[in-house]
């Protein structure tokens, strides 16, 4: 009788996760078309309305690369935590607790300098973030409490935070029926680039070089890879692995905190309930598509933030914008699929 | 007055702890088979918008309930077919599960927002305002019950029979239950989508009674909550009923604050069971060393190496 047993191939193509993503993505699309023929809708005649829509114009590339900005921010967040092979479950919170920071830091300071200010109104969005994953990581480096169920509770406790800051606290009389906080003033809008582009972008490209260089060229990231690998080894190796942990942590946090101070400063201007509409989660996606690699994220980070704002504009004909999120997740479940072919292998075993 | 106002209070915790704990007794045995599902947001999600919408168009209250349930456990098999069969993250593809069945519903729903039921799962005794303990037992419709035999089943399958032995033999040490001779893939598989019918069971008490109506994002976290509770039950079915219980009392407990008289925020309150499972899980795990019950081989795929 003949047995089949699955196995690691013990070598992987270089771009298996490259091709990964494309198959994922053409399996998405694919899936995407049969939706909107099953909706009586022409799939060619939606698809090129939401690229022409989404990157046609100087204007709306721009939207798409401003959409792009928080998930790439909050994807390399996770990615560095991933270094530890520990889950950031909790980007959403984050965003949140950063633009809380944010607005904090803003009622209750006197303004001098508006350039420096908004550097350190930035820097209060990172630690916010930090902050924010401050409980996860202290209970996972010191009892080893799961962080994917410590990080995932963060966030409804932080978006309850929040809830309840722009119902009462902070509560603007003016914004009638959607409870917000007050508007900051325009002295600390981040300026833009072509008077549509925030620049958070140039922070976000600075941001993930630095994600690169932090997670494959340096001592620290080097260290992290061990930490996360195994703790026998970090431990010969003279590695502090629950240090790692919690400095990993706690970057990872701290970069969607950064994305949350951006999304205030350059977008919504205001707190409230709509400071992120699930970018956290799609962050998710986007860091686990590209095998956590900065580069990767950077690039699907804004294929996914056109992807975004071309499900927004379909809405205007009637189009369930829902369809977006539909092939962003079918990409991803296309590419586990496809990723499993390229790492592992079948074999055939004679018994007996 | 006060006692109709308890008795209010008391049926009001009893429906929302019914939905909490259908979905986490499901996900209890999907994890005891050692597999995962982040997804019991969607599949809750898929269960609700399925079978409110063969009810809308049937008006069939058993088909509805059977569709729900059938749904949501075919749309875990994708979580069970890329676990399982393809060794990927437990993590990912639960969490892909949670955006696409919010996506998928809120598509399938569209046309089905505002609109009303003609039928809907009934009480046992329709009472309007119960004053005792009995009439508000009587109050519930038959998925309570069902739930509690749920429980019940679940608990003796898991401890008694061969297939519960098994199911936490997996889960616990899937190499050696492999060495067993026991059929890993098989027993994950069937356990995921178990899970996924609980779910949607869970789904169709949302849309068909407990609210009876289609709106996007209706499970607004439930199903977060239900993860939750697993934890909080230590992986035990009977203690995950009682923090359902806590849970359904907390979420009947917010809307009333203002009547008894507190000034707490009821927005503030929403945030306590969160903070509370944080707390119980902190305890479990201090307390017991890292043993919080859960099972050994969990969010960790199987695959046998080359023998």
């Amino acid at each position: 009788m003949n047995n089949y047993i699955l196995s690691k191939k013990t070598v992987v193509n270089d771009f298996a996760t490259f091709y990964s993503f494309l198959i994922g993505l053409f399996i998405a699309i694919f899936i995407g078309s049969v939706i909107l023929l099953i909706q009586d809708q022409n799939p060619i005649n939606i698809f090129s309305l939401m690229i022409k829509l989404s990157v046609g114009s100087i204007n709306s590339l721009s939207s798409s690369l401003n959409k792009a900005i928080p998930l790439i921010l909050a994807g390399l967040g996770i990615s560095i935590m991933n270094s530890v092979k520990l889950w950031n479950i909790g980007a959403e919170g984050q965003i949140f607790l950063g633009a809380i920071a944010v607005n904090l830091i803003y009622i209750n300071t006197e303004i001098y300098n508006s350039t420096l200010f908004i550097i350190v109104l930035l820097i209060s969005g990172f630690i916010g973030g930090s902050i924010c994953i401050l409980l996860p990581a202290i209970t996972k480096v010191f009892f080893g409490v799961n962080e994917i169920i410590t990080t995932l509770l963060t966030n409804y406790i932080i978006i309850g935070l929040t809830v309840y800051l722009v119902n009462g606290p902070w509560k603007d009389p003016k914004s009638l029926n959607f409870p917000a906080a007050a508007y900051v003033g325009d002295e600390v809008y981040l300026p833009t680039i072509n008077g549509k582009l925030s620049s958070g972008f140039l922070i976000c490209i600075l941001f993930t070089i630095g994600a690169y260089y932090l997670k494959e060229k340096s001592v620290f990231g080097y260290e992290m890879r061990i930490a996360g690998g195994s703790a026998m080894t970090a431990l010969y190796a003279g590695i502090n692995a629950k240090q790692k942990t919690f400095y990993a942590m706690l970057f990872g946090g701290g970069f969607a905190g950064l994305a949350g101070a951006i999304e205030l400063l350059s977008q919504t201007h205001r707190v409230s309930i709509g400071i992120s509409q699930g970018f956290g989660y799609t962050a998710i996606i986007v860091a686990a598509i590209t095998g956590m690699r900065p580069l990767g994220i950077f690039l699907v980070g804004c294929l996914f933030g056109a992807l975004t704002i071309g499900g927004t504009v379909i809405q205007t004909i009637g189009v369930s914008s829902y369809i977006a999120d539909i092939i962003q997740a079918t990409t991803l479940i296309g590419a586990l699929v496809s990723q499993f072919f390229f790492t592992y292998q079948i074999k055939e075993v004679k018994n007996g | 007055m006060a006692d109709i106002q308890l008795m209010g209070l008391l049926n009001a915790t009893l429906q929302a702890a019914t939905l909490l704990f259908i979905a986490a007794l499901g996900e209890l045995i999907t994890e005891k088979s050692g597999i995962l599902n982040l997804g019991v947001e969607g599949m809750i999600s898929v269960g609700a918008v399925t079978g409110f919408m063969t009810a809308i168009n049937t008006e069939n209250l058993f088909l509805s309930i059977l569709v729900g349930v059938l749904s949501a456990s075919i749309f875990s098999s994708i979580h069970a077919f890329v676990t399982v069969i393809l060794k990927q993250d437990q993590t990912v593809s639960g969490l892909i599960l949670t955006i696409l069945g919010l996506a998928l519903s809120s598509l399938l729903g569209k046309k089905y927002v505002g609109k009303k039921l003609m039928i809907k799962i009934e009480s046992i005794i329709d009472i309007a305002e119960p004053s005792n303990v009995f009439e508000v037992l009587l109050n519930q419709n038959f998925i309570f019950y069902l739930a509690i035999l749920l429980m019940i089943t679940t608990s003796f399958v898991l401890k008694k029979t061969m297939f519960g032995r098994r199911l936490e033999a997996v889960g616990e040490d899937s190499r050696a239950s492999d060495s067993m001779g026991l059929k890993i893939n098989k027993t994950q598989f069937i356990a995921t989508c178990v899970g996924g019918a609980f779910a949607g069971l869970s789904g169709v008490y949302l849309t068909l009674s407990y609210v009876p109506y289609w709106t996007d994002n209706m499970t607004s976290g439930r199903g977060w909550i239900c993860l939750a509770l697993v934890i909080f039950g230590g992986w035990k079915p009977y203690r995950t009923a009682i923090g359902a219980l806590l849970f359904g009392f907390l979420e009947a407990l917010v809307p009333r604050l203002q009547t008894y008289g507190f000034e707490l925020s009821p927005y503030l309150v929403k945030i306590a069971p969160y903070i509370i499972t944080i707390i119980v899980l902190i305890i479990l795990t201090v307390y017991k060393e890292g043993k919080t019950g859960a099972p050994g081989n969990i969010g960790r795929p199987f695959f046998r190496e080359n023998r």
